[in-house]
């Protein structure tokens, strides 16, 4: 038993990075109806700017703040930084090309997605790069048989407190409601008075924002990074966003946290389950889909962000 | 103005041509190196592009072939059989004389294709399995690697005879070489498994360019090993060194020979790779021939270090097989180079007297068991 909730653990750590790429995907469909392709490299990106703070003069960040202050202060900058680079995207690659239609704007994500890993790769360089050990503590426990590392509860707990936070701001306040009718009807949104700009601003930097935090974190939980492994990821927590409904918050976080959870317990489960577990999940996700064509918790009706 | 101009044309042709002419009195032989310059082993084929690099230097300080020089082009083959098949084409379009590589075993196979139809030779420097020789008769392909059947029987001798290890765990990643090494630990442990010495406990395989291993690793320690053996390459090494001692597996890690370099211990991190054995071709530093003690101290003045895998040196092995076939053979026919490879006794590489069997593999490969020290170096293993 100790074994099932330990696999169980380990698919929420996976499952938490996936959710929370997935807000980001889902909240830019949402009001854009927009699949942004150059989301998973900004992930890549995060993971990225993360390293080069903490890296910065030899961990100079962690010996004036400590390991948790460290984590804190690299989480805050990444946080900017993606969230610029967000806006900077949408600026560049989609507000140019939007009146022209959804095509171009698809090849505009794809041809963005592109350029920011070949970024990565030019100033970064090609080889893996690795967090330095010392920035990350390294503490754990056993507990009721079950072996789990401090960093590991860090990470669920600081996932689902930014889950919540972005619950709360979409779900409770009155931008989030603007956020919220943007989504349902463009049109009558702004004739109502709503600031379309302020909302896709509010996206764009947000979304992005989110999934580059989820970089850093997982630069520090698995150490080593590469420039296109945003691809990866990307891919993951779209299948996430359609498992769980695209354009919904919840669903987004259900989606991605059930695609952790089912990754690690069939490879954990299934003889040779590790190299079938993609096929599995796609498997799973078609099904879903054949029952509910909008995700798991998407409904036609339902207000999508 | 119009007479200016009509000068500066005839004023830029003619150097052109004068500084085509010079290059006329030694027309260079043109070896291709299709080696992974990006993607996941970048940095083996880095060290290899280093590495042929410093071999031509020596060659061409001796004179080159019969007073030609060597040039070297290199091809890009990304670390993935769809781009090799790609850098391939482009060595084959440009004309090359011969071409070393590649690295990995599934990238070397669509390339080592396309040079056989075009009847060019090829040299592969890092791709061990045991197919490339022996699925098809391949009359142009040689390699100055070893063969992962001889390395599987140095494990299973090793792990039972030497270290008494009896629950063993056998994980790769179901590429052409993991699966390959995995498969052939597998035949050669199978005497001691019917001898009731040996039991192989867990035998899987996990996929590799992820980054989570989580689920493998559990569903390996409750199988309870005495030894992990893990047979692919080393981004997914590091990552299981890592994820593993940190869900508390204590046992030993023995990784293949695509295991070892300073990346592995970079993602691994010091801490958790130190203590790791790897099966392996004798490294760099502890090859004593007459020329590795040149070759490495011509590598060292020029990049820092020597390389932190063997590798690269066999990719330096390919270019002076190459050399020596040529000049053996006296001319750069394809079909000359082929015969020439077969029969020479005469070729010294880095690694000693490069010798090709029947069909191109090399022989005499020995392998050791290499432990990582405290600093993260490579050192051979005592028990």
């Amino acid at each position: 038993m100790g074994i099932f909730f330990e696999q169980l653990l380990n698919g929420l750590t996976i499952g938490s990075f996936y959710a929370l790429v997935a807000l980001g995907y889902s909240m830019v469909y949402g009001v854009m109806k927009l699949i942004n392709f150059a989301h998973g490299d900004l992930f890549a990106f995060g993971s990225y700017v993360g390293y080069t703070i903490l890296i910065w003069g030899s961990g100079r960040i962690t010996q004036i703040f400590g390991i948790w202050g460290g984590m804190a202060v690299t989480l805050l900058i990444t946080f900017i930084t993606v969230a610029i680079a967000g806006i900077l995207v949408e600026k560049a690659a989609y507000r140019p090309v939007y009146p022209a239609g959804r095509l171009p704007l698809v090849v505009s994500a794809l041809g963005m997605s592109i350029f920011i890993q070949n970024g990565i790769m030019a100033v970064w360089g090609p080889r893996f790069q690795a967090y330095p050990s010392e920035v990350v503590p390294s503490a754990a426990f056993d507990f009721f048989g079950i072996h789990i590392t401090l960093l590991k509860v860090f990470i669920l707990f600081f996932s689902f407190f930014l889950m919540a936070v972005i619950y709360y701001i979409v779900e409770k306040t009155t931008f989030g409601a603007a956020v919220r009718a943007a989504a349902l009807d463009r049109e009558t949104a702004t004739m109502l008075g709503i600031d379309i700009r302020k909302v896709i601003f509010f996206v764009f930097a947000l979304g992005p924002a989110l999934g580059g935090m989820a970089g850093v974190m997982n630069g520090m939980y698995y150490r080593s990074i590469q420039f296109n492994m945003g691809w990866n990821y990307g891919l993951k927590a779209f299948t996430a966003t359609i498992l769980g409904g695209i354009g919904n918050i919840p669903g987004a976080m259900i989606g991605g946290l059930l695609l952790g959870i089912m990754e690690s317990l069939f490879a954990g489960y299934f003889p040779s389950g590790g190299a079938w577990k993609d096929g599995f999940i796609f498997i799973v996700l078609i099904l879903v889909l054949i029952w509910r064509p909008t995700g798991l918790i998407g409904e036609k009706i339902a207000e999508k962000v | 103005m119009k007479r200016n101009k009509i000068f500066l044309i005839v004023f830029t042709v003619g150097i052109f041509l004068l500084s085509s002419l010079s290059c006329w009195a030694e027309e260079p032989v043109i070896i291709g190196l299709q080696a992974p310059i990006t993607g996941d082993y970048a940095i083996e084929g880095q060290m290899a592009k280093q590495c042929v690099e410093i071999a031509a230097e020596l060659i061409n300080q001796e004179g080159g072939i019969n007073g030609r020089p060597v040039e070297i082009i290199i091809a890009d083959d990304g670390s993935n059989p769809k781009d090799s098949a790609l850098a391939a084409q482009k060595l084959i379009s440009q004309k090359v004389v011969a071409v070393i590589g590649s690295y990995g075993s599934s990238v070397t196979e669509p390339a080592a294709d396309l040079f056989e139809r075009n009847k060019m030779v090829s040299v592969g420097y890092g791709c061990t399995a045991v197919r490339l020789t022996m699925s098809k008769d391949r009359k142009y392909f040689f390699r100055t690697c070893g063969r992962d059947d001889s390395q599987g029987q140095f494990f299973a001798k090793f792990a039972v005879e030497a270290m008494g290890w009896k629950r063993i765990a056998i994980m790769h990643d179901n590429q052409t070489y993991g699966k390959g090494v995995a498969e052939e630990t597998l035949k050669y442990l199978e005497p001691y498994l019917q001898e009731g010495k040996a039991e192989v406990v867990y035998y899987d395989a996990v996929t590799p360019k992820e980054k989570d291993y989580s689920a493998a690793i559990t569903k390996l320690r409750e199988t309870q090993p005495d030894v992990w053996y893990y047979t692919a390459y080393y981004p997914e090494a590091g990552l299981l060194v890592r994820q593993g001692r940190e869900a508390g597996i204590t046992i030993p890690f023995v990784g293949s020979n695509a295991v070892p370099n300073d990346d592995f211990v970079k993602i691994a991190g010091i801490e958790y790779a130190k203590g790791t054995l790897m099966t392996q071709e004798p490294m760099p530093q502890d090859i004593d021939t007459p020329i590795s003690k040149v070759f490495l101290e011509a590598y060292r003045a020029k990049f820092g270090d020597i390389p932190s895998s063997p590798w690269p040196i066999y990719a330096a092995d390919g270019l002076f097989a190459l050399v020596q076939a040529i000049k053996n053979a006296n001319s750069t026919q394809s079909e000359d180079i082929t015969n020439a490879m077969r029969s020479m006794t005469n070729a010294e590489g880095v690694t000693g007297k490069i010798l090709f069997t029947e069909r191109g593999d090399r022989k005499d490969i020995p392998y050791a068991m290499y432990e990582y020290n405290d600093e993260g170096k490579l050192q051979i293993y005592q028990p």
